[in-house]
């Protein structure tokens, strides 16, 4: 990777003010006391409300519909179905990511012709109440001429299989491998043990706690939109909203995230209703408004996951891994939705090296379309599915060598003197010490005493597992160069604008988006800390398309290492500038200007320096500058970086099975993670925690089940079952710190890591208390019917399909 | 899921048969229908109000009998639909004289949900469905034991 001069990462001189402080959210006092400021709440005058004819079959012809009855209700403005947007030459919702031949099915905000999933949009009623809309919903008559369906991947691939899209024969949306599969086969035959694991990474419902919302507005005499959406990415809206789906000019619509509570991946993508409000607000010249209720979430949030796999790893007999072949479907649901290719393959296949030294890795990604909801990005997006595959894998055949799960890792981590470290499979990863974190992790556990604890349990009938994740992911994508060879048809470079006030005050503009992350607060730590300034002098603006010149937004962990580099980048340029005009009224030379505690200073001269606020107001009055110098103290920098970053740790989780019942209790949790240098540790300490819990989610409790019909069956929250506090123990977490060289804050994402590790490292605990069964593997969700059947015995290695 | 139940009426078979061809009887002893109208031969349409736990509101339903064995058995097929998803079920009916003059009906069904329906319903079908037969069955007794059928 090229490394350019300006951006490497120096490690801090001294101490720090405020970067690695355990600073309170700023933002938290407004969301704990009820005053945050999210989509739903916003209300405007002349406001309808747009409710939603969803399709109750998986597949269907869409025949004749009559909206007379729902239109001939008073004060129901419109109703709007898949002809008046084709008529209106409205286009298809874009994928966002190309692979060599890809299959891409139309996409159309409201369905044309045909419906193809549960949930899929059939007609719109536009209402003056959302109450009105939605009943005059129930009055319209579809004629819905039911087709054939199929929900699962490998099912959608077998012969006479029901088409989802004719565009797609066979289902089939992409078929991508990565690596060398003949030195994989060569590697293979050299192994004196090969492992095998059928597995399956099911499919989640992403869950945000504020589910999506959409206010279009219309000004008819300028013909701009305001859009206010629930968004991680609200530039990428607009670009995709503006440039392929509605043709509205980009200068002529404001798209603004307000306060969004959570996204985890689901509030990234271009949606229909979106789509909807903003055509319909300028069909009726009114302002509209839609917000999903819970169960429209279960049935039009983008889903995560949902692999079927295969892999075999080839080992010496002393424990030695060599090579791993995987070959993964991936059920893309209905329509490839905004970064849907990307997941189940450079977000996948890449990661599938894990933390080993391997010869050879080689990865086959089949993707299939379904009669589901679309399948995108979910919180740590391949990784967990890369993480759970490889960490699983290394687990089995520790259990199967009769190895210790640790050891097997130790022998074969990459070592810290082969970085940066090119993988099998694309990835260079920039910097990593392995063995520190699972060292440090395993006295967190007390391990020794433990496994004795376990042996000495198993003689009385308490099942206690402990399983390993040591993992590595890939975060804050870029350089864009390179994605875009990928197939990225976007930028992963980000933009922050730093504005001094005259007063001293700084307005900070970021493309990064919060949703929960916690920007407000770590960001003006950055800020800060650049001139000893309180933090309380800087704001930290984001998610409005109107205010920042441009932004990818926040997802895949890349606000730190992108956004906050462009922030970094961006403060040194005032630095520079603010430097010059003190050095000016000092009478020094620049070099001999430095700042601390908001005070310019001549260096080794205590006295008679000059403010932080003598300087902004000195740049904004103009009256005494250096010669030749533009007024003013505002700097913008677009932070396009040099590579990906590559966060690591140990993840260990330790349970105990109820023998009667099945039920998995967690009672132990410890990791280590290395983020590079913390810019607040406690903000990383709830996204680990969240990050382990929805991880935890997955390896136990949560499940997407459809039928063979494509129904749903679990679209709520009595079907699908999320963690709670009582379900968790402490978690006892800590760090190692391994900075990245190539961005100038040294940091890593950590907004994923949580989950990419724990579940793996669940699922391994929990197949670690089965062997007491005879068990190698078990799939998950370890329900406690599945647990309680493997314990009883009878069934070896269940699979999937274990419920019924 | 497969369901099935037997109940007892208190009238002699021919009498039970008569009343289940009758769609104004049908119209009464159905829980929350509010329109039963013959649209051909075998064939009904009828409106019904449901509010059985999660399972709410105004199904449009086309009932079908196909198999007719007066006055013995009949097959029904009903397709009901509702802005929460849909209703499909295949019922039989078989009648058997018992003794003093009842009738023993036996059922048995196979009711499938779709769209949202699947999701709110799909482990309660069952148990609605057996909860809605006895509501059906006990107002087909009170409209056989009533001296008057109206």
């Amino acid at each position: 990777m090229t490394q350019l001069p300006d951006s490497n990462y120096k490690a801090p001189d001294g101490p720090q003010k405020y970067i690695g402080k355990a600073v309170k959210r700023v933002e938290d006092p407004r969301f704990i006391t009820g005053q945050g400021h999210y989509t739903d709440d916003i209300n405007v005058h002349g406001q309808l409300h747009a409710a939603m004819l969803r399709s109750p079959y998986a597949h269907a012809k869409i025949g004749q519909i009559d909206a007379s009855a729902a239109l001939a209700l008073k004060g129901v403005h419109a109703v709007l179905t898949g002809q008046d947007l084709a008529d209106a030459k409205v286009g298809s919702i874009p994928t966002g990511w190309l692979l060599p031949d890809l299959k891409i099915p139309p996409h159309p905000a409201i369905a044309h012709g045909e419906v193809h999933y549960v949930g899929d949009i059939v007609a719109v009623v536009i209402a003056e109440s959302r109450a009105l809309a939605e009943d005059a919903v129930a009055l319209i008559e579809v004629d819905l001429e039911p087709l054939d369906a199929v929900s699962l991947g490998s099912q959608a691939l077998a012969q006479g299989a029901a088409e989802v899209h004719p565009e797609a024969p066979g289902n089939v949306a992409f078929n991508w491998e990565i690596g060398d599969a003949a030195a994989a086969d060569e590697l293979f035959k050299q192994a004196d043990h090969v492992v095998s694991l059928k597995i399956r990474n099911h499919r989640l419902v992403p869950n945000a706690i504020e589910p999506r919302a959409s206010l279009a507005q219309y000004q008819r005499s300028s013909e701009e939109f305001t859009l206010h959406t629930t968004s991680q990415n609200p530039h990428i809206h607009r670009l995709m909203l503006a440039a392929f789906v509605l043709g509205i000019p980009e200068h002529k619509l404001r798209v603004i995230s307000p306060d969004v509570g959570g996204g985890f991946g689901s509030k990234i993508f271009q949606y229909p209703e979106e789509v909807i409000v903003l055509f319909a607000a300028k069909k009726l010249n009114r302002p509209v408004k839609w917000a999903a209720r819970r169960s429209e979430s279960f049935v039009s949030d983008m889903q995560g996951r949902d692999h079927e796999s295969e892999a075999q790893l080839a080992l010496s007999k002393d424990g030695k891994m060599l090579a791993l072949k995987v070959d993964t479907i991936a059920n893309m649901g209905a329509y490839l939705t905004t970064f849907a290719p990307a997941v189940p393959t450079y977000l996948y296949g890449t990661l599938l090296n894990g933390v080993y030294k391997f010869g050879a890795v080689h990865a086959k990604v089949t993707g299939v379309f379904t009669n589901t909801v679309p399948v995108d990005a979910y919180r740590g997006a391949g990784r967990p599915e890369a993480t759970y595959l490889v960490e699983r894998i290394v687990s089995k055949a520790a259990s199967e060598l009769g190895m210790d799960a640790a050891e097997i890792r130790r022998k074969n981590f990459i070592q810290p003197e082969d970085f940066p470290y090119q993988t099998p499979v694309a990835l260079v990863y920039d910097s990593g010490n392995y063995e520190p974190a699972l060292d440090k992790a395993l006295g967190m556990l007390g391990y020794q005493d433990l496994l004795k604890e376990q042996a000495e349990g198993r003689k009385n009938g308490r099942y206690i597992g402990i399983g390993f994740s040591t993992y590595v992911e890939a975060c804050g994508l870029a350089p864009s160069a390179l994605v875009g060879q990928l197939g990225a048809q976007a930028g992963q470079w980000e933009s922050a604008v730093v504005r001094v006030m005259p007063t001293g005050k700084i307005e900070v503009l970021t493309g990064s988006h919060s949703h929960g992350q916690g920007h407000e607060t770590t960001f003006a730590q950055i800020a800060a800390e650049e001139f000893g300034i309180p933090m309380e002098d800087v704001v930290i603006v984001h998610g409005d398309t109107g205010k920042m010149p441009f932004g990818w937004g926040t997802y895949g962990s890349r606000s730190a290492a992108v956004g906050g580099s462009a922030l970094k980048m961006a403060l040194g340029r005032i630095k520079d500038k603010a430097t010059k005009i003190a050095a000016h009224l000092l009478e020094a030379a620049p070099e001999d200007i430095e700042v601390a505690d908001g005070q310019f200073k001549v260096k080794g001269v205590p006295e008679g320096g000059k403010s932080f606020f003598d300087v902004a107001l000195m740049a904004h009055l103009a009256h005494n500058l250096p010669e030749g110098m533009e007024p003013g103290l505002e700097a913008q920098y677009m932070y396009d970086p040099k590579n990906f970053v590559y966060p690591f740790g140990t993840h260990i989780a330790v349970v105990e099975l109820d023998a009667d019942t099945g039920h998995v209790k967690m009672i132990k949790y410890v990791c280590v993670d290395d983020c590079g240098p913390l810019i607040n540790p406690l903000v990383v300490e709830g996204q680990v925690h969240g990050g382990i819990a929805q991880g935890f989610g997955q390896a136990i409790l949560e499940e997407t089940v459809y039928d063979e019909e494509g129904n749903m069956l679990t679209g709520s929250f009595m079907e699908y079952s999320m963690p709670r506090a009582e379900d968790l123990p402490m978690f006892e977490i800590d760090h190692t710190v391994t900075p990245s060289p190539h961005n100038p804050l040294g940091v890593k994402g950590i907004g994923e890591s949580g989950t990419i590790a724990s579940t793996a490292a669940v699922a391994n605990a929990v197949n670690d208390a089965l062997r007491a069964f005879g068990h190698h593997h078990v799939d998950m969700p370890f329900t406690p019917e599945k647990v309680w059947r493997a314990m009883k015995g009878g069934v070896q290695d269940l699979g999937q399909a274990a419920d019924d | 899921m497969q369901v099935q139940g037997s109940h007892t009426i208190s009238a002699p078979r021919e009498k039970v048969w008569a009343l289940l061809q009758d769609p104004q009887v049908l119209a009464r002893c159905v829980p929350g229908v509010t329109e039963m109208i013959a649209t051909a031969e075998n064939q009904y349409n009828a409106v019904l109000n449901v509010a059985v736990g999660p399972v709410k509101g105004k199904f449009q339903a086309k009932v079908t009998i196909t198999d007719r064995q007066p006055p013995q058995q009949m097959t029904l097929s009903i397709d009901a639909k509702s802005p929460s998803g849909i209703v499909t079920a295949t019922g039989t009916l078989k009648l058997s004289e018992l003794e003093g003059g009842t009738t023993q009906i036996d059922w048995e069904g196979e009711p499938k949900l779709r769209g949202m329906l699947a999701t709110l319903a799909g482990r309660l079908i069952g148990g609605i469905t057996q909860q809605q037969a006895d509501v059906f069955f006990a107002n087909l007794d009170k409209e056989a034991s009533s001296p008057q059928p109206a």
